[in-house]
């Protein structure tokens, strides 16, 4: 048995565990270590930098030979995969469980349904060739929709707008394959990358629109966005924290494998679009910067932390995609270092989230405040967690953004560069509101008696938040492994050092970069606690305005409308124009429908079949 | 003479049997049709199992063809034929009572045995007999619950079931006029000079429409909706899987052995795209569970059309695979909606009450709209390939309707799935235990070819192979070539 057949059977074995104990009150400490001896197995096996490891799996249907293997790039998106998985587990294992329980739902399913997607998205890192991949992405769609669906209710309308929009997707990429199937006889990549130079240019657009636009959809890339942000924060919480991790990064796998891997930017780059100046390679840039700009704004508006957290998501995805499209070392590199990094930050952030849901039963932005002095341990988490996201030192998310903003300024594409900057403000922008309006402010009435979260759910969130900050401050290691992706995949490779980078034009080394802010701080802090004046501490309900006192029951501190002044300005830029496409389309299809079901209820079935022999006979006349 | 007649004169003749055994003795009648539909099937599987793969044919009465009427039975053949007791045991009508049972079951039995002679038979003439037998009895079927709109519905099936009949008898007229014979083989040998001017191409749009009710053809399938609703859903099942499929295969025949010419393709491609449009678009307006069924049914049957216009080999396979599946899949959703015929509002909660009829349902959803590694996405596969490969405008468009009508079934069907899981009150009876069992082994039929899709994938492409070259059916019905009308 090869490791990579070892790493399956393990997670086969998981399913069936969970699916057949997964009502026992066991099963959450049971998952935590089955996906922990599924980890164990992709570490044991290293990062494979030398060529893919194998799967002795393998099996043929009507001439298409499916394989699995795993080389550099599999096995870094599955080692982000299965620690997702470990740490949303454990989350989910304690409290979390019980609670799931005394609300009436069946622990069973979802159990299942999350080792199924891990299950599933292990089989998808391992294709072998385009039959495996959509097999792989089929399996990824289904397994994401029954972790999705077993919300119930708002959670599963959201999953059916999923599943619609996951098909329309996967049936691009049907029909890509289908297309290239024509051209290359064969859907091994060996041979899809043989066929490639002899495309078309028409082929080759073809194949770039249903690819893309496929796998777009599962990245949530504009105009495919839609569905993502209630679907991913409906989901049970630990769920939620999986999917927001690493599940819309298996679309980013797939154009990586795609469009790298077997088309090859280069390609890209010679392909103009027709009537301007530019190439398709812009394209993809474009989207990616609109995708990053649009839902980052979208989610400035949330008044749900769930749903600000879910439509960052969606633009944190279009860094990952900018950074690839530039194309050169630093720029790739720190997009599929983002992918780690994002990952981490956000798993943190959605556990803090959903551990004050947790404790107060509300994630809306306008009834929650002050928590800080309740949990003040989830709001370390959530405080290391929003620098990353906005990309600050001394955390993980800065070291990806500055390789992604770098490369822009290196690589001559200042436009891009200011708007991946416009989508920079409006997360700092978000993430101050979710903090803000969740921990900082006047603590309510009804929040008084909530404790810190429970040990199983604040364990993980600290571990995380500490990856969160190791990565920032000794990127070394992560960007070891990307360089070997980007050996595996055959692009550029990123030089490194186990600080940050090493460039001639304009090196980064995050031990300094750290050592010299926390010194600051350090010297901030002398100032203040050395010099300032001596504080006293008041309880937080002890407050006076105007010289009156304010009882418990007095709100004198707002958290609606949080931004009004800023909204004043650009309130009127959110015109829901995807929105409108989606109901417009739908209302279309709606008409069609409408009249062939009228077709249907014709009272006179006989004039068809008499109408249709004279239009046959016509036909064959003319 | 080989046992294979068996099959078709059996139920014949259990038919014909059944009402007078009734009144002698109503237990044994009870039997009769089951033990005919075990013996029938016990034959099919035996010839198919001594004679492997060879075709061969009987001449029924001893003459010889072409003067003689002649079954032929090869591989697809075979298939199709063994499909018809099986299907007819597994939706055999247990629970109709007193009257109706003993003619409920004789139309059965009657329709089972002109679906097999439909399988197995080698000219035109007997097709045309045993096609009009199937509608007989299966206008009767449709009518049986005898309410109002059954009725009415019925009498609607029937009208476009006769003129489609007329359409087929003046294909025929044309054909006979034209080369003077009605044998398929030798048809196939004529066809070249004879057929392929415009009058041929007539006969054949003539046929394809008069066939095509049966096989829910566009734009003369639109009987189907009203009647898969008003009739059992056994009946339904029987219709919408087994029959339709069987119009199918007389189609299929007929494009290969007699009018193997592109415009004949064609017409089959457009309906076929329109047909697959209509179905779905409709289906997912439908309001009650079996119209759904009904609609998606046509939707599939345009596949079927899709898939065979591609021509050749694998284009046989495509339908075959499309055609089978749907086989499998369509009237175990049609059990399933016995008790499930409500509005589809009124489904809600009723996974809850049944959790393994709502599991069964998103399997066979599912494998409807091609999920891997169910066998539903390989045929998906396999038509869509063929279709890249032809590369013409159409063949594309007809690849994108495909693409596009597939995201619908799966916006509709797991639509209706979720609302099954929801929590509810007053959710409908569970299906009952007969039609559950059926449905539950359609599924299990489903998963075992899931499990056994590659040995099962290269059977079915042997059977195409054998079905898609003309000249093994003239081979086998003519052994020594024999003279043809103009002397050569």
């Amino acid at each position: 048995m090869t490791p990579l057949d070892q790493l399956l059977l393990a997670s086969a074995i998981t399913v069936a565990l969970l699916l057949v104990l997964g009502h026992l009150r066991l099963a959450g400490p049971l998952a935590v270590v089955l996906y922990a001896v599924q980890l164990g197995l992709l570490l044991n096996t290293g990062i494979p930098a030398d060529g893919p490891v194998a799967a002795s799996l393998a099996i043929t249907v009507l001439d298409q030979p499916l394989t699995w293997r795993y080389d550099a790039l599999s096995w870094f998106f599955a080692l982000i995969t299965l620690g997702a998985a470990v740490l949303s587990a454990w989350y989910a294992s304690g409290a979390w469980l019980a609670r799931y329980l005394e609300e009436g739902h069946g622990p069973r399913l979802f159990h299942g349904a999350l080792a199924l997607n891990v299950f599933s998205m292990l089989l998808l890192l391992g294709s072998g060739d385009m039959v495996s991949l959509f097999v792989g992405w089929e399996l990824v769609s289904w397994a994401s929709f029954l972790l999705m669906a077993v919300g119930g209710r708002v959670a599963a309308q959201a999953a059916l707008r999923y599943v619609t929009y996951a098909m329309g997707g996967a049936m691009a990429i049907l029909g890509g394959m289908a297309l290239l199937y024509s051209v290359a006889g064969s859907l091994e990549y060996a041979a899809v990358m043989a066929a490639v130079p002899d495309l078309t240019q028409g082929q080759l657009w073809a194949l770039l629109l249903l690819f893309g636009g496929g796998f777009a959809v599962k990245m949530g890339l504009l105009p495919f966005h839609l569905w993502q942000a209630a679907a991913y924060a409906e989901t049970p919480g630990p769920g939620s924290v999986f999917f927001g991790a690493i599940s819309a990064r298996m679309g980013l796998y797939a154009l990586v494998v795609v469009l790298v891997q077997l088309i090859g930017l280069a390609r890209l780059d010679a392909l103009a679009v027709p009537f301007t100046f530019l190439d398709a390679k812009d394209l993809l840039a474009w989207v990616a910067a609109l995708t990053i700009i649009l839902p980052t704004y979208i989610a400035l508006k949330q008044n749900d932390a769930r749903y600000l957290l879910a439509w960052h998501g969606i633009g944190q995805g279009g860094y990952m995609l900018l950074g690839l499209t530039v194309g050169d070392a630093l720029g790739t590199a720190g997009g599929l270092l983002h992918v780690f990094n994002y990952a981490a930050t956000q798993a943190a952030l959605l556990m803090a989230v959903f551990a004050v849901v947790h404790r107060t039963g509300t994630a809306d932005l306008n009834k929650l405040g002050g928590l800080v002095t309740r949990m003040p341990l989830t709001f370390l988490v959530l405080l290391g967690g929003i620098i990353s996201l906005a990309g600050l030192p001394p955390m993980a998310g800065f070291v990806s953004k500055w390789m992604v903003y770098r490369s822009l300024v290196t690589e001559g594409m200042p436009l891009l560069f200011l708007a991946s900057v416009i989508g920079t403000l409006g997360t700092i922008l978000s993430v101050y509101k979710l903090i803000h309006n969740i921990f900082l402010g006047q603590l309510r009435l009804e929040h008084e008696q909530v404790r810190e979260a429970p040990l199983t759910m604040l364990v993980p969130m600290l571990m995380l938040v500490t990856l969160v900050f190791l990565a920032g401050f000794i990127p070394g290691p992560a960007i070891g492994w990307v360089a070997a992706v980007q050996q595996s995949v055959g692009l550029p490779v990123v030089q490194y050092t186990l600080g940050g980078i090493d460039d001639p034009r304009g090196s980064l080394d995050m031990i300094w970069v750290v050592g010299v802010l926390f010194a600051g701080f350090g010297i901030g802090a002398l100032v203040f606690y050395g010099f300032g004046n001596r504080s006293r501490r008041v309880h937080q309900l002890d407050n006076y305005a105007g010289g009156h006192f304010l009882t418990a029951d007095v709100r004198y501190q707002y958290s609606d409308n949080f931004y009004a002044g800023l909204m004043h300005l650009i309130g009127s830029w959110y015109r829901g124009s995807f929105l409108w496409l989606e109901r417009a389309l739908t209302a279309g299809v709606d008409f069609a429908a409408g009249g062939m079901a009228g077709l249907y209820r014709t009272v006179q079935p006989t004039v068809f079949v008499l109408g249709t022999a004279v239009l046959a006979l016509a036909w064959v006349l003319l | 003479m080989s046992s294979v007649v068996l099959a078709i004169v059996l139920p014949l003749l259990a038919a014909f049997l059944l009402q007078p055994l009734d009144r002698v003795a109503p237990s044994l009648a009870r039997l009769l049709g089951p033990a005919t539909l075990l013996v029938a099937a016990w034959v099919l599987a035996e010839t198919w199992l001594t004679r492997g793969s060879v075709p061969f044919t009987v001449a029924l009465g001893g003459f010889a063809p072409p003067l003689g009427i002649v079954l032929y039975v090869d591989a697809l053949a075979l298939l199709f034929a063994l499909a018809v007791p099986v299907f007819g045991l597994l939706f055999w009508p247990w629970s109709a009572a007193g009257e109706d049972r003993v003619r409920e079951q004789a139309l059965t039995l009657l329709l089972l045995a002109a679906a097999a002679g439909l399988a197995l038979s080698g000219d035109l003439f007997n097709i045309y007999v045993f096609y009009e037998l199937v509608a007989v009895a299966s206008f009767g079927l449709a009518a049986a619950k005898g309410t109002a709109r059954a009725q009415v519905a019925a009498v609607r099936y029937l009208l476009i079931g006769a003129f489609g009949s007329l359409l087929i008898l003046i294909g025929i007229a044309i054909v006979y006029t034209k080369t003077g014979t009605l044998n398929l083989a030798q048809l196939a040998q004529l066809a070249p000079g004879t057929l392929d001017g415009p009058a041929g191409l007539a006969a054949f749009a003539l046929m394809l429409i008069g066939f095509g009710v049966k096989a829910e053809l566009f734009p003369v399938n639109t009987w189907v909706p009203e009647v898969y609703a008003t009739a059992p859903a056994r009946v339904s099942a029987l219709l919408a899987g087994l029959i339709s499929k069987l119009a199918v295969l007389v189609v299929i025949r007929l494009l290969v052995l007699v009018f193997d010419q592109p415009s004949a393709a064609q017409l089959m491609l457009v309906l076929g795209i329109l047909g697959t449009l209509a179905g779905e678009l409709a289906a997912w307006r439908a309001r009650d569970f079996p119209r759904m069924l009904a609609l998606s049914s046509i939707g599939q049957l345009g596949m079927v059309f899709i898939a065979f216009s591609i021509g050749g080999e694998l284009g046989l396979l495509a339908a075959l695979g499309v055609a089978l599946h749907h086989l499998l899949v369509k009237p175990a959703l049609f059990a399933l909606s016995n008790r499930w015929s409500g509005s589809l509002e009124a489904l809600a909660g009723a996974g809850r009450r049944s959790p393994l009829s709502a599991a069964l349902f998103v399997l066979f959803a599912l494998s409807l709209v091609g999920v891997p590694p169910l066998p539903g996405f390989w045929v998906k596969l396999l038509v869509l390939v063929g279709l890249a490969q032809q590369g013409e405008a159409l063949h594309l468009a007809a690849m994108a309707v495909i693409l596009a009508v597939t995201v619908l079934e799966a916006n509709y069907l797991f639509r209706l799935a979720l609302r099954l899981y929801r929590r509810a009150d007053g959710a409908p009876e569970p299906p009952a235990r007969l039609d559950l069992a059926t449905a539950g082994l359609l599924g299990a039929g489903l998963i075992a070819v899931t499990l056994t899709i590659t040995p099962v994938g290269e059977g079915l492409r042997q059977i195409a192979a054998q079905g898609a070259d003309a000249s093994v059916y003239v081979g086998t019905v003519f052994p020594q070539p024999v003279a043809l009308r103009d002397g050569s």
